[in-house]
């Protein structure tokens, strides 16, 4: 962590651009995060369909109200509250999204690159009682809840099922694998091809281009935030995982990582104190750039208007408008520029910050 | 080189398998199958009520016919509380009823053989004691406990003749259901075998055979719905891919160039910027710039105004296609320059140290010999991946660009079809977009096996 500051703190001093970059960053956060306390005139879902279709700058003001200072859309919304809240939207779904991605991705992807395909030895009796285990869980700790939630089943009924799914589950486990371990073929050891696993889950995944996956369970899952979040972190995690198996490949071979293997330390040990501290970094540009992708397409969704309900302010809702109306230049080149500008930001970042990870090496 | 197609193909069989039933399975348990919602309206006053009956039974056939009926895959897991004939009840609104009813009181043959009674009852009432007794019917169906059951029941009694055997069979069912009470059955697991008449055999069975179903929407078959969408893609998408890999090219050579240091400070930040403007924003950038009578009426706007195209001679067709196209296809190109142009400058610039490049210059070849004939060719391999990936993903790009121009392509039909829920139709999509990716990676592999003798003679 303290080298990163170093990073930027180098970087800060050398490169203009990137001192622009992260100047409109904080500042768009910081705007982000003033926004109840800013003298706005005007809600971004509030209508004034007497002034529709304002253009943005204009002075003279006939009517007592304040001011549309960027224009409105053809309800009336104003186009300034919308682009700052529309900031706030975006940042409150990409971050979270992106950091449960990143772990996700760092976590699968640094136990395929350590394990490989056979330094993970896993008993079978114990992999075949797990799997029985995983089945009774999903059972009771899965679809019981869903199913008492739809008929409003109260606390105790939750209990139960919660209580259930542990026991059942942790005892089945104890149970059977003693009593898988008396069977020839599961008496064995063999090893866990997590690497594999893990290759196979991200092809399947990346067989389809992203947009369209994201299109296709939008059309099954109800178009909430939550449900949207959920499906940007499913499909997000698989960059990060390739990067972080690449990473953990490269890592193992060094000297230092060879010498740790030799003096005997625990694979979690290795895994935590040795590997991870390297893993960040990359990890890091990775995140940044992910963020910006996940900008974009955020706003993509919402200009589809696929995926998220209408009324959740946006910048690409907001661009969506033009197709109403295409004189209306500034529905499209205000919320664009904004857009473009902070994913040229985050890139700016993301590049220059990679570029002193790769010149130091 | 046969072995190593057929060993490909082998290998991409089950993941095209596993993410097309992951699709559909899904896409099956959620609730609001296609059509419902029409059914919903039934107590909106404005139709009579035989209509809504004949509409109720119109849906049921539409079910039937599409195969919707029947259950889901070849086993079901639900909890032993519900009954095992739930998932033959239609339409969801009933199902829903018939799963709260049997979960409240603990009894599943109890409720539901009251359900049974429940709907003989209302099938055998004439239309005027349907109208004395609507309100407690509605009071049935949305009743909280146990005593509001209890009253409504009464009172259907008390103001029908109790000489009907179907309403007395519904007063004995409800009596032994409210007799009933909830205890843990909820608990325990029931299993049920469906066999082979299951939806997820069906779909799978008539895939297999080359089928992809028919839309739900207008009842065509998918394929010929995909066949009259997916030509204009086509070509948009190669004509496009074509273009933007022949510019990117050009430029990486103009940058690579010993005298190119002027192009590298123009294009990179230019090229720089350009990528992180949205698909969606440069498109309707263009368009609000060059098709707009506000500002430059270059191009037309939306649609491929194929109206007035059948008479013509191909030129004309051809020309007017290309009118139309232009915009996208211009997008389309300048989306993907920033990324292709990057890669293809790397990749030259990574040959350009080579030692062979060196004796090349020494020779005292001329800079245009040694990048066309020396460093192309070998810089060439990497992108050759690159390409493979590159146009699969541009279907992405082309979902985007057929909605904001408005051309009838697959990624239209796709947008279309998700707003509509039309499963069928994303299913062939889905398929269709997966195969096609699959194919361009073989054809890649054949490539770059065509390009590098060295991998020739290692995959022999």
């Amino acid at each position: 962590m303290k080298n990163l500051w170093h990073i930027a703190h180098a970087l800060w001093q050398t490169a203009p651009a990137f001192r622009l970059a992260l100047l409109y960053l904080v500042l768009l956060a910081a705007v982000a995060l003033a926004l109840p306390w800013l003298p706005l005139a005007y809600g971004p879902n509030e209508l004034d369909l007497e002034q529709i279709y304002q253009a943005p700058f204009g002075w003279e003001t006939e009517t007592d109200k304040s001011r549309h200072w960027l224009g409105t859309d053809g309800l009336g919304r104003d186009v300034l509250s919308n682009i700052l809240y529309g900031a706030r939207t975006a940042f409150t779904i990409s971050l979270p999204v992106m950091a449960l991605a990143s772990l996700i991705g760092l976590t699968l992807g640094a136990m395929a690159g350590l394990y490989g395909n056979r330094r993970l030895y896993l008993s079978r009796a114990l992999l075949a009682a797990l799997l029985i285990g995983l089945l009774t869980f999903a059972y009771y700790g899965i679809y019981l809840p869903t199913l008492l939630f739809s008929q409003g089943a109260d606390y105790a009924d939750f209990l139960l099922t919660g209580i259930a799914a542990v026991l059942f589950s942790l005892l089945l486990v104890l149970a059977l694998t003693p009593l898988f371990k008396r069977l020839p073929y599961l008496k064995k050891k063999s090893p866990f091809p997590t690497d594999e696993l893990l290759l196979r889950l991200i092809e399947v995944q990346t067989s389809i281009p992203r947009l369209v996956l994201i299109l296709v369970l939008a059309a099954i899952v109800p178009p909430t935030l939550l449900a949207l979040s959920v499906l940007l972190v499913l499909t997000f995690w698989t960059g990060t995982a390739r990067l972080a198996r690449a990473e953990m490949l490269r890592i193992r071979e060094l000297p230092f990582f060879e010498a740790a293997t030799s003096l005997g330390y625990t694979q979690k040990r290795l895994l935590v104190r040795h590997a991870l501290p390297h893993l960040l970094r990359p990890v890091l540009v990775a995140f940044s750039f992910g963020l910006a992708g996940l900008l974009m397409l955020e706003s993509t969704l919402s200009f589809l208007n696929i995926g998220v309900s209408t009324d959740l302010v946006s910048w690409g809702r907001m661009i969506a408008g033009i197709r109403t109306n295409t004189a209306a230049w500034w529905l499209v080149a205000i919320p664009g520029a904004v857009l473009s500008l902070t994913v040229l930001a985050l890139q700016t970042f993301s590049y220059y910050v990679l570029r002193t990870l790769q010149n130091k090496k | 080189m046969a072995n190593f197609v057929f060993r490909r193909l082998l290998l991409a069989i089950p993941t095209l398998w596993f993410i097309a039933s992951a699709i559909f399975l899904l896409s099956k348990l959620m609730p609001g199958a296609f059509g419902s919602a029409h059914l919903a309206q039934q107590e909106a006053g404005y139709y009579s009520r035989s209509d809504a009956a004949s509409r109720d039974h119109s849906y049921r056939q539409f079910l039937k016919t599409t195969g919707q009926d029947l259950p889901l895959f070849y086993f079901s897991i639900t909890s032993a509380a519900f009954p095992d004939t739930l998932h033959r009840v239609f339409p969801e609104r009933d199902r829903a009823f018939l799963q709260k009813l049997s979960w409240q009181y603990g009894d599943p043959e109890a409720a539901a053989l009251f359900f049974r009674s429940l709907k003989t009852l209302e099938a055998s009432l004439s239309e005027s004691e349907r109208q004395q007794v609507q309100e407690h019917l509605f009071r049935i169906y949305s009743h909280e406990d146990a005593a509001g059951l209890q009253q409504a029941t009464t009172a259907i009694a008390s103001q029908l003749p109790s000489s009907r055997h179907s309403q007395r069979q519904m007063l004995e069912s409800s009596e032994r259901l409210l007799a009933g009470s909830r205890g843990y059955t909820y608990l325990l697991p029931s299993v049920q075998w469906h066999g082979a008449q299951n939806q997820y055999h069906h779909w799978l069975s008539g895939l297999l055979q080359g089928s992809l179903g028919t839309s739900l929407r207008d009842g065509r078959p998918v394929a010929t719905v995909l066949g009259e969408a997916i030509g204009n893609t086509w070509w948009l998408l190669l004509v496009s891919m074509l273009f933007a890999t022949l510019l990117a090219m050009e430029l990486a050579i103009l940058m690579v160039r010993r005298s190119g240091r002027i192009w590298r400070s123009t294009f990179l930040p230019a090229l720089f910027l350009l990528d992180s403007v949205p698909l969606f924003v440069l498109a309707m950038l263009l368009l609000v710039l060059l098709a707009n009578p506000a500002f430059l009426q270059l191009f037309p706007v939306y649609g491929m105004g194929y109206y007035s195209s059948f008479d013509q001679s191909w030129v004309a067709q051809l020309s007017q296609w290309l009118q139309f196209m232009a915009l996208p296809m211009i997008c389309l190109v300048l989306a993907n320059l920033p990324y292709l142009t990057n890669q293809f400058y790397q990749a030259l610039a990574a040959v350009a140290g080579q030692d062979y490049i060196r004796t090349a210059r020494a020779k005292g070849l001329s800079e245009h010999r040694v990048i066309r004939r020396h460093m192309l060719r070998n810089a060439l391999l990497p992108v050759i991946t690159l390409l493979s990936d590159f146009l699969p993903a541009m279907v992405a790009g082309a979902v985007i660009i057929e909605t904001i121009f408005a051309i009838p392509g697959v990624g239209r039909l796709l947008i279309d079809a998700v707003l509509a829920r039309d499963y069928p139709v994303i299913m062939g999509i889905v398929v269709i977009v997966a195969v096609f990716r699959l194919l361009s990676h073989l054809i890649a592999d054949l490539l770059y096996a065509l390009a590098d003798p060295r991998i020739r003679s290692h995959a022999a």
